[in-house]
């Protein structure tokens, strides 16, 4: 009983460190709404810059946005569920 | 006193009367090509709102612009760019970018600008020329007249700018708004996740021998 509860503990524990770290990165890389794969790096050089010019690209780049933030905090959440839901289960069997 | 009155009136005079021109050994008109094989040149537009920034970019710009070399006021040109390479970062935007309520690229590929005047020449270096310019905007098959500014850089032939291009180079970076509902464009149907006036900006180089 006091192993179940003290498992139990750990398993909120991992998920509410997994969900602090995802928004402390979703933070991180900009805290964008949107997810991108690329952004825009500049590429001007000094003929560039004499013609008075700049110059951007796309690199690809992966950016966490709010969209795919909520949407690994939801699995998490589920997951985290499940994993109690699972051990309540095993608790009751034994 | 008097001598610099007159001298400050003869200046102004001049600088309205004399035709303001790049200082290279080329004169008379010169035509420069601005569709670079390379897809180095670029236009791009910002958005802004409370909710997002995004960014829109093409390579694909293809145009041409004659000049007299010695008067900056005689640049005319047309340019067009297509509506399906512009890229946003996100793939599904630049689909929704493309649709029929958006810049509806299947019945307007190219969105077009024609240079019909060139006005306010200031020199801010050697063979750079600040200008307000003013011109044809076309967008979704909707023509409005529109202006803004623009830097124009002179370059003579090296090997430095023989990397670039071959002939001699004029640089060319221009700013100006557009207000989508005037070519319309509805940003509410999106939730106002772009704004009302995108800012265009338009970074190219053309040359003179191709």
């Amino acid at each position: 009983m006091q192993f179940m509860s003290s498992y139990k503990k750990i398993v909120f524990l991992i998920s509410f460190s997994l969900i602090f770290l995802t928004i402390i990165f979703w933070i991180y890389q900009g805290a964008e709404i949107f997810t991108k794969t690329k952004v825009l790096v500049d590429n001007t050089s000094e003929l560039d810059k004499e013609l008075g010019i700049k110059n951007e690209i796309w690199v690809d780049k992966f950016v966490l946005g709010l969209d795919y933030t909520i949407g690994i905090i939801i699995l998490i959440m589920i997951l985290t569920f499940l994993t109690n839901y699972l051990l309540k289960t095993k608790r009751k069997g034994s | 006193m008097k001598q610099k009155i007159f001298l400050i009136i003869f200046i102004f005079i001049a600088s309205n009367i004399f035709p303001q021109g790049f200082k290279v050994n080329a004169s008379g008109e010169k035509t420069f090509n601005f569709t670079d094989r390379g897809k180095r040149n670029q236009a791009s537009f910002y958005s802004t709102t409370p909710l997002e920034d995004i960014t829109g970019l093409t390579n694909d710009i293809n145009g041409k612009v004659t000049l007299k070399v010695e008067d900056i006021k005689s640049i005319r040109g047309d340019f067009s760019v297509s509506v399906s390479s512009i890229k946003t970062g996100i793939d599904l935007r630049d689909e929704h970018l493309r649709e029929e309520n958006w810049l509806n690229a299947d019945k307007y590929p190219d969105i077009k600008f024609s240079i019909k005047e060139i006005s306010n020449v200031k020199q801010i270096a050697d063979n750079r020329f600040q200008v307000e310019f003013s011109g044809d905007f076309t967008l979704r098959g909707i023509t409005k007249r529109i202006s803004g500014n623009a830097t124009i850089t002179y370059l003579v032939e090296s090997e430095q700018t023989k990397q670039r291009a071959p002939g001699d180079l004029l640089g060319v970076q221009a700013k100006f708004n557009v207000r989508l509902a005037d070519f319309g464009v509805n940003n509410n149907i999106v939730g106002q996740k772009v704004a009302e006036v995108v800012e265009v900006s338009v970074n190219m180089v053309g040359s003179s021998a191709l």
